[in-house]
Parts: C-alpha cells; structure tokens; sequence
C-alpha cells in the first residue's frame, strides 16, 4: 500500500474546519491553526485563588446533551444545560479531553491538540461554550494530555516518515527496546512493554500508556515549546485551566522508574510561568495517582506557595471514605488525612468521591484492595483493570442517607469538591457496557424520548439510557427531581449553597476531633476571616448505621453556641463536659460555632 | 461530707483537713476509686498534709490512711474548701494549678512537681476529669495532657512510671509520652502519686473499636465475620504486632530472664492454687477441674527456654488505644488489686498475650449476656473471636522478640495462662456480675474440650 505524504492523513472527519497539518510551510513544519484565527470568549471575573473555594463539575460533553440530533453530546448541547448547572451552584466545569482523537482511549489519545473532535462541534462552539459559561460566572476546564499523543497526530506522522525532519525527534525513539528496563507497565492487561516496534521508520517507540499512544520527547527544547504553545493556544480562546493528564511520566532517566523527575518538575514550573507571567488566575490542576507526600512535590516550592500546580487530586481519600463507612471506623479517613502534608499557601486538594474512571485502588494496600473488591464487586463484572466500574448510588446500594453522608463529607472535608455529572440526581449504571462506559450513559434530564438526552433515533444514541426499574430514566431524572423538594437534587444544591455561605469549608485549616465514639468521624475546619473574625464549622458524621451518641471535647469553644447550618437551629451551648451529641444512622451535623451574645432575646 | 451552700474562702488549712478527716468515712465507700468497699471504714487519719494554696481558695494535698479491719492503706485526696464535697479534682481551675506546678518544677514541702527532661509544659489549662476511670482519678488539660493521681498509693515508684519512662528511653512509638511525675516520701519512701502524659484526642480504646465491629456482625443475619463490613481482623493483627513490639522495647530497655525449674513450679502451683479456691466458691466450675489441672501441669512440658521479663501485666481491649498513627498500650500498673511485689515481677510476656486472648472472647460474647439463648448469635460471637484471636496471635507472632518467638510454637503455655486468667474470670464474676460468669466458663469448656493444641 502507497504510504498517504500527507501529514493530516490519518485524522478524521476534521475536513473543511482548521487543523494541524494541512499544509507544510518552507521550513518543514506543519501549519497549526492560531487562536487568532478564532474569536475569543469573555474571560471570567478577575479573581485570584478562585479555585480554592470552587465546586468543580466533571461532565462528559457526549453524555450531556445532544443539539443536533446525531446521537452523541456535543459542545452546544451543553452550552444549552449552563442554566442548570448554575442554579445546581457549580462554579467550574471540567471537561475531559475534547480535541480530534480516533477515539481509542477515550480521547485521552489526542491527535490534534488545535481541533475539536468533529461529534462535539468545532472550535467555535468550544468558545461558545466558554463565552455562555462566563457570562454565568462558571469557569471551564479541560484535560491536557502533555505526555503523548495519539499515534494519528501529524507530529507522529512526520516523525515516523521522516526521521531527519524537524520532527523526527518529537517521540522518544530507540534502535531497540532495552532502554529504561525499571519503568512499571501501566496497562498491564493490554501492554506487555514501553517500547513498540515501528515498521515504518524502524524504529521502537516509547510509549507508558497504549502502544497507540507515543510518549513525545520532552529532551527536545521544541517539544516543550510546542506544548507551551498549546497551553496558550486554549489560554488566548479564554479557558480557565487545564487538567494536566499523567504528569508524573514527562522525562526518562535511565536507572530510574521514569516517574516523578526532576526534570519533569523544572518543566512544569514552565508551564506555571506561562501561566502566572501571560494568563494570571487559570489553574493547573496534577493528575498525579501518587500518595499524597509524593503529589505535594507537584504543587512546587511552599516558600512562594507553589509553583506548579494549583490543584491536585487528593486520590487515596475517597477509597478510604468508602472503606471507613463500611467499617464503621473513622480511622481509614483519619488516617490518611494524618498522613496528608500541608500544602503551599497557593494550592487546593481536589477531591471526589467517583469520576469517569474507575474507583482508583493503585494507592491502597493489597490487604485494602482485596478488601474493596470483596465488598463493592461482588459481581465480577463490575471489575476492570484496577478499579470498579460503579456510580456512587449503586456503590451504595441506592441508599439515601449514605448518598447523602457521602455527598455531605465530600462537601466539607479539606479540599474543593468535584461532582460528577448525574451522581447529584443518584443516576445508575450499566454494567453490561463495556470498559469503563459503565458509569458514561447520557445524563438523564426528562421521562421523554431518550431520556431528554436527545432527539435521535434511540438506536443511534451512542449508549443506551439507563432503563432498569430502579434507576431507570422514567423515574430518575432531572425534570421530577427539580419539581420534588425533597430530592436528592434539590438536597445537594441547599448543601452546595450552605457550604458557600461558609469560607471556612474553603480554606478552613482542619482539624480531626477525634471523639470516644470510633464510628463517629467529627472535624473542625477554622477560618480566619480578613477581618479578624473567626468562621469555624465543625462537621459530625455517623459512619455507622446505627444510631451513636459521641462526645466531643469542644473545650477551646466553652461558651460558644452550636448552631445546625442547613435548618439554623441553635444547640445547647458548650460547656465545661464533653459536648455530647447524637446521631442517627449514617446521620451528619455541620455546625457553626458561634459566640454567645449574638442571637436575638426570646420573646 | 456536706454540700456547701455557701463557698467559704477564710478556712484555715489545717481546719479544712480535720473537717475533712472527720468526714471522710462517711464519703469514701461511695466513691468509685475506693478499693476497700468490701469492708467498713474504721477509721482515718491525715498522714501527709501538702497546702498548696493557704487561701482564697485553699488547696491541700492530703494523703490519709484509710483503716479497716484487717487492712490500712494510703489514699490520696486533693481538697479544698470552695467546692462541693471539698474534692478539688472536680474543679477545673484548682485541678489546673497542679499543672503549673509541674511546668515549674516546683517542690512544694517535700511534694515534688517535676517535668521528664527535655519536655517543656504549657500552663494555664483548665483540668478536665475523666468520668470512666476505675481505681484512680484522671485530668485532661486541655486536650494536650492527661494526669493519672493513683487513688490508692503504692510505697515505692509505680510501675507505670518506671516502666513507661523506660519505654520512651528505648523510643517506644506504642505508647502516650510520659511527660512528667508528682511524687512525694511515705513512710520514708519516694513514693508516686501522679503521672503526667500526653493525651490523645483523637484516641479509642481497643474495647470500643472490638464491639463496634461485633455489633456489627450481630446485625448481619446471613454474612460470615470475615464477610462484614466491621471485619475487625486487620486491626486486631495491627495490634498484635503492637503488643509484640512493646515487649520487645520492653526487653531491650529493662532486659530479660529465663525462667528455672522453681519458677515454673511456683507459677504452676499458683495456678493450681488459684482453681483450688475459686472452685471453693463457685461449684459450677468444678466439672472442668480435672481438665484445668492437667492443662496447669502440661505447662512444665513447655520445650525450650521460657524467657521472662517486665510485661504489662493487666493486658485487655480496654488497656490499649486506637489513634491515627496506630495502637497504644496504657496503664502499666499490673493487675489492680495485686501485691505490689507480683506486680513488679519477671513474668512471661505469654501473660500479656493470654489476657488479650481473653479480652477477644469478652468482647464477642458481651452483647449475649443477660439475653435469652440464640444459637445463631453464640456462633457468630465464637467465630467472631476465633477469627480476631487469631489476626491477633499472627500479628504478634511477626513482630515478637526472638526470645519469646511465635506464641503458636508455646501452646501449652499459653493455653494455661489463658485458663487460669479465665478461672479468675470466674471468681470475678461470680462475685461481681453473676451474669456474666457464663463467658469465662463456656471459654474454659471449649478450651479444655478442644484438647491439647
């Protein structure tokens, strides 16, 4: 077969909208769309540190909402459900990779990082998107992919066909496959090496992802530059930040496992600068699956507070909150919050409770991983690599008080929140789809026609809608959970407003108040206001369920009133005994502590 | 003693103890650190007076000898005349000097106040008591330090002391850092009166977490204990391999002994000595007798070398500490009620392991005591111990000191400590909680039934 000499050859569907390699100038490079090319959204109000106090909403753009009719979620369908996610309280969405991609890792395998993939929309609809979410005050942020690219992009293209081109050094290239022999495998069910044979330039490639997947060569200045330019890219249109993808992984050393280098931290202090020097206030949030003294080197030098990342998700929480609440014991959470350094003045943990991958059990021991998969997989169809393939109100067995507990200890532990689409109506999951598109099925918004999602032919919706009797879209969706006070919808919108009322969730440092009670997890988040004044919250959660009583020592608060922040009830003021209190199953408090004085005389 | 209506600050010291002398017989049965009420008090007498404050409010450090028949014993008391029945530790403010006067070191008529080396203490702490106590009396200054007065006052250092202070020597992580002593001369000996620790907020005992997870089985009608939820094995490891390692700091600080013939002649004669009188007692015991006998004998068998050296020696769920950094172990006072001497004593560290052992079975079984029979819970509670004993024996097997080794390999032993820790269960209950005199019997039945290990 006569080899395509065209660079853009192997993308797809990208005809008559700009992309990369349409051409190649005199000098051998690849034309790039601009982001002068395009208009540019509104930026989002001027304000420094914003991320710190965010609700963040994970959305996938196909699972949304469909605006044209073809089956699949798209930019503008989403851009249409931005008055929801408003009135839910999200401050800041975080899309997953939307970029050209064949699609054989969930777009996590990019082939063009200056063009949208052709079912989403195109780049004017991106900045659409942005320019409709500013105008609400919510930010938007994706996921960028720094340490590969997919195989189709054109930078492979020239530097698989020619190796002297000014690409040819793009990708990390080897005569044969011995180098670097201490990097772990990831994909260990589909990978059985980093290195992979290349026959059209003969050449093995690097790759510590899918063997579609090359890693690109950060030794080569213009690689980083490059990838500078794709931030800025994004960053001109006016996105808020970025997910930075697998950042462990940018540089190989050999005699090392390739992870965590020195270098890959120098680069992504770049990557700040850029940002810090031409964008201030976007963030850089580190999709670092490490334990947590490993992920705080991403977040760069306390002294200046921080400068690399602003965000990083803090993974090893949330299996330990599904644990302790099984366990009836708040040590698995106490724990590793225990053993969660203090972080930069100018960084945020992100933290969740479920995500579009699978419930992550990399970063517990395999006492603990046999132990999650025995209680949460029963089926083992709900496993998938190292992981379980559940939304949270399964996970949960539908059970209202624990979503509710969840969702409320996701809302006040140290970190800002990320909300994934549909668990704020407790959506299902189907795992009789493959791969991790268990928990991908369209967002369920109306008992209409495919559940409101779209207005397609059923059968071209590109997975079904969930439709079994108990999380089926007849009963479960958006349309009869708003119409409902006492829904599950309308209970975390009120705990989102709540948690914004108090600063204190924030940035609030937290204290564990231990307590006699082991099933009973209470900790106090204190904030202290520019005014001097204090903002403190204490949060009490039964992890039990059956009802506990739990004494607390509130002992620096003697004199201080409780009061119950989502109803405004005010408890009996603390004294010199242990502040004694109740809790029904799997039940939770959040209090204000606040002066005595300040309340209105009985009348 | 009465109350007092009206707080007087004028009283003399002196007059304040002769009113509170006089009072005492009358007010100390009914206080729980009391160790003599079995008996009526005879009298009292001030044996040592410490004014720790003259006036506005007085507070004095009062040691009095307690008289009974048959019996005198030292008690401390901490007074004053502002409060309700003139016991001071009730009071955060008062109970808070004492605090002080460790910070400062000070030496207030022979009373010695001091801070270990090294530590430097915040003052100003109001002083909390803790309600659970037994036989002593505990203040927690805010939240950062917690006192133990001992009630009931031993001649001579406390073991706890000594053998805490030694175990932070050796930099021991499994217990709270003892942070100071108060100790004064009786009858001419340096005696201990207080013990000053770092407290743990966020800490649960070893008795709570073990019947949480129990109770939590008991919920379940269909699951197996290692099915659950509250499965408690992994902790019950960790805290073996916690128990392993403090008698292995144990024995690097204060070392070990091994145990000759007499020894072992003597520990198996008080045993026997033991079954003989409790069976006296409590009839319902005396169809294991045969078996109890010859499993004390058995222990002679034991092959190899028994090594001995300072255990903690009144080792259950409720002597140790869950926090986030791991498992505590507290209360190094021996077996309250002991001789001092048996206390002090070389013992195998098997003891500790025993008492443990028998702590498991406690916490399986004490959601059944007083309720009608179900097969169905008696079997989760058996399976629930079988299965933590276990995690806990294996914990202790991987961290123990290879002078003591697997406790597995030493079955005999074992299987006789534990028998006699149950046979004292049974007097125990017997004279205390009649209802609960079914635990340690049904364990001494399965364990004389399942035979030799």
């Amino acid at each position: 077969m006569a080899e395509d000499p065209r660079p853009d050859a192997a993308l797809t569907g990208l005809e008559g909208v700009p992309h990369t390699g349409e051409a190649i100038g005199a000098d051998g490079l690849l034309v790039e769309p601009q982001a002068e090319d395009f208009r540019s959204a509104r930026l989002a109000p001027r304000e420094p540190g914003w991320f710190k106090g965010a609700v963040f909403y994970e959305v996938l753009v196909r699972a949304f909402t469909d605006s044209n009719g073809d089956g699949t979620g798209d930019l503008r369908g989403l851009a249409s459900r931005l008055d929801y996610l408003e009135w839910l309280g999200v401050d800041c969405l975080w899309l997953p990779p939307f970029y050209a991609s064949p699609l054989r890792d969930g777009g996590y395998d990019i082939s063009d990082f200056r063009s949208v993939l052709p079912e989403f929309g195109t780049v004017e609809d991106f900045v659409y998107l942005l320019d409709e979410a500013h105008r609400r005050g919510i930010r938007v942020i994706t996921d960028l992919v720094l340490n590969h690219t997919s195989d189709a992009h054109p930078w492979f293209q020239q530097s698989r066909s020619d190796p002297d081109g000014p690409y040819g050094d793009y990708y990390v290239w080897s005569d044969d496959d011995s180098k670097y022999p201490d990097a772990r495998i990831i994909f260990v069910d589909t990978e059985t090496s980093n290195w992979t044979y290349d026959p059209v330039r003969g050449q093995f490639f690097w790759h510590r992802f899918f063997s579609h997947q090359p890693d690109l060569n950060y030794e080569n200045p213009d690689v980083q530059e490059a990838m500078l330019d794709t931030l800025r890219f994004w960053l001109d249109l006016g996105i808020d930040g970025f997910r930075l993808d697998a950042v462990p992984y940018l540089f190989e050393q050999e005699g090392t496992n390739c992870e965590n280098l020195p270098r890959t931290h120098d680069f992504l202090k770049r990557c700040r600068k850029v940002v810090d020097d031409e964008y201030p206030g976007r963030v850089l949030l580190a999709e670092a699956n490490q334990w947590p003294s490993d992920v705080v080197e991403y977040f760069g030098n306390a002294e200046v507070g921080g400068d690399e990342c602003h965000m990083a998700f803090h993974f090893p929480l949330m299996p330990r909150i599904f644990m302790a609440v099984r366990r009836e014991s708040r040590f698995p959470i106490s724990e590793i919050l225990a053993q969660t350094p203090q972080i930069p003045d100018g960084c945020q943990w992100g933290i969740f409770l479920r995500n579009h991958d699978e419930l992550t059990l990399e970063m517990v021991t395999d006492e603990e991983r046999d132990y999650m998969y025995a209680e949460y997989a029963k089926d083992p169809r709900m496993k998938a690599n190292i992981g379980i393939r559940r939304r949270l109100a399964p996970l949960l067995e539908n059970d209202r008080n624990q979503q509710e507990l969840f969702t409320a200890m996701l809302l006040s532990l140290p970190g800002s929140p990320v909300l994934y689409y549909g668990d704020e109506i407790g959506m299902g999951d189907n795992i009789w789809l493959g791969d991790r598109d268990a928990v991908r099925t369209p967002m369920q918004w109306t008992p209409d026609r495919n559940a409101g999602f779209s207005s397609c032919d059923p059968g071209r919706i590109y997975l079904p809608v969930i439709m079994d009797p108990v999380y089926g879209y007849q009963g479960l969706n958006v349309e009869a959970q708003l119409n409902n006070q006492s829904s599950l919808l309308n209970w975390t919108r009120r705990m989102i407003e709540v948690r914004k009322q108090h600063h204190a969730f924030a940035e609030g440092d937290f204290t564990d108040l231990g307590g006699s009670n082991p099933s009973v997890l209470a900790y106090r988040r204190r904030w202290c206001r520019p005014d001097g004044q204090e903002d403190i919250v204490v949060c009490v959660n039964n992890l039990s369920r059956f009802p506990q009583p739990v004494e607390l020592d509130l002992s620096e608060h003697i004199g201080s009133r409780p009061v119950e922040l989502t109803g405004g009830v005010r408890f009996p003021t603390v004294g010199e005994l242990p502040y004694l209190l109740t809790l029904p199953g799997h039940g939770f408090y959040w209090f204000q502590l606040a002066e005595v004085g300040d309340e209105g005389e009985a009348r | 003693m009465s109350t007092e209506m009206n707080p007087r600050t004028n009283t003399d010291p002196r007059a304040l103890v002769d009113e509170v002398v006089a009072e005492l017989p009358g007010w100390l049965p009914a206080q729980r650190w009391f160790g003599g009420k079995d008996r009526p008090v005879t009298g009292v007498r001030a044996l040592r007076t410490t004014v720790l404050s003259e006036a506005d409010p007085v507070l004095v450090h009062l040691v009095v000898e307690v008289s009974q028949p048959d019996r005198r014993e030292p008690y401390q008391l901490l007074v004053s005349d502002t409060v309700d029945n003139h016991d001071a530790t009730g009071d955060p403010e008062l109970a808070g000097r004492l605090l002080d006067l460790l910070a400062d070191g000070a030496t207030v008529d022979g009373l010695a106040f001091e801070h270990e080396p090294d530590v430097e203490l915040n003052k100003g702490l109001r002083a909390r008591p803790i309600t659970a106590e037994q036989s002593n009396t505990s203040l927690v200054f805010g939240s950062q330090y917690i006192l133990k007065l001992f009630r009931k006052l031993t001649l001579g250092e406390n073991p706890d002391l000594v053998l805490q202070r030694a175990l932070h020597r050796v930099g021991c992580d499994h217990i709270a850092r003892p942070l100071g002593s108060i100790t004064g001369r009786l009858n001419g000996e340096v005696t201990t009166v207080g013990m000053l620790q770092q407290f743990l907020p966020d800490a649960v005992d070893g008795w709570a977490m073990a019947t949480t997870s129990v109770r939590d089985l008991m919920a379940e009608g269909d699951l197996h204990a290692d099915e659950v939820g509250g499965d408690f094995a992994g902790e019950a490891q960790r805290l073996g391999q916690a128990v392993a390692t403090v008698h292995a700091d144990l024995e690097r600080a204060l070392g070990t002994q091994h145990a000759d013939a007499d020894d072992i002649d003597k520990t198996v004669r008080a045993m026997t000595a033991r079954l003989d009188s409790v069976v006296a007692a409590v009839p319902e015991l005396r169809p294991y007798v045969p078996a109890l006998r010859e499993a004390f004998e058995a222990a002679r068998d034991t092959p190899g070398a028994i090594a001995i050296q300072h255990i903690h020696g009144d080792l259950h769920l409720g002597q140790v500490l869950r926090t986030v950094h791991g498992w505590l172990l507290i209360d190094f006072e021996g077996e309250p009620g002991a001789p001092i001497a048996e206390r002090t004593a070389l013992r195998s560290p098997l003891r500790d392991v025993a008492g443990m052992l028998r702590s498991f079975d406690y916490a399986a079984h004490q959601l059944l005591v007083g309720q009608p029979e179900d097969h169905q819970l008696a079997v989760r509670a058996l399976e629930w111990s079988r299965r933590n004993r276990a995690a806990f024996t294996e914990g202790y097997a991987e961290a123990a000191a290879s002078s003591v080794g697997d406790p597995r390999e030493r079955g005999y032993l074992l299987r006789a400590f534990e028998l006699d820790k149950a046979v004292y269960e049974v007097s125990y209950e017997h004279a205390n909680r009649p209802e609960w005199l079914t635990v340690p019997l049904s364990s001494i039945a399965r364990i004389t039934g399942e035979g030799k290990r």
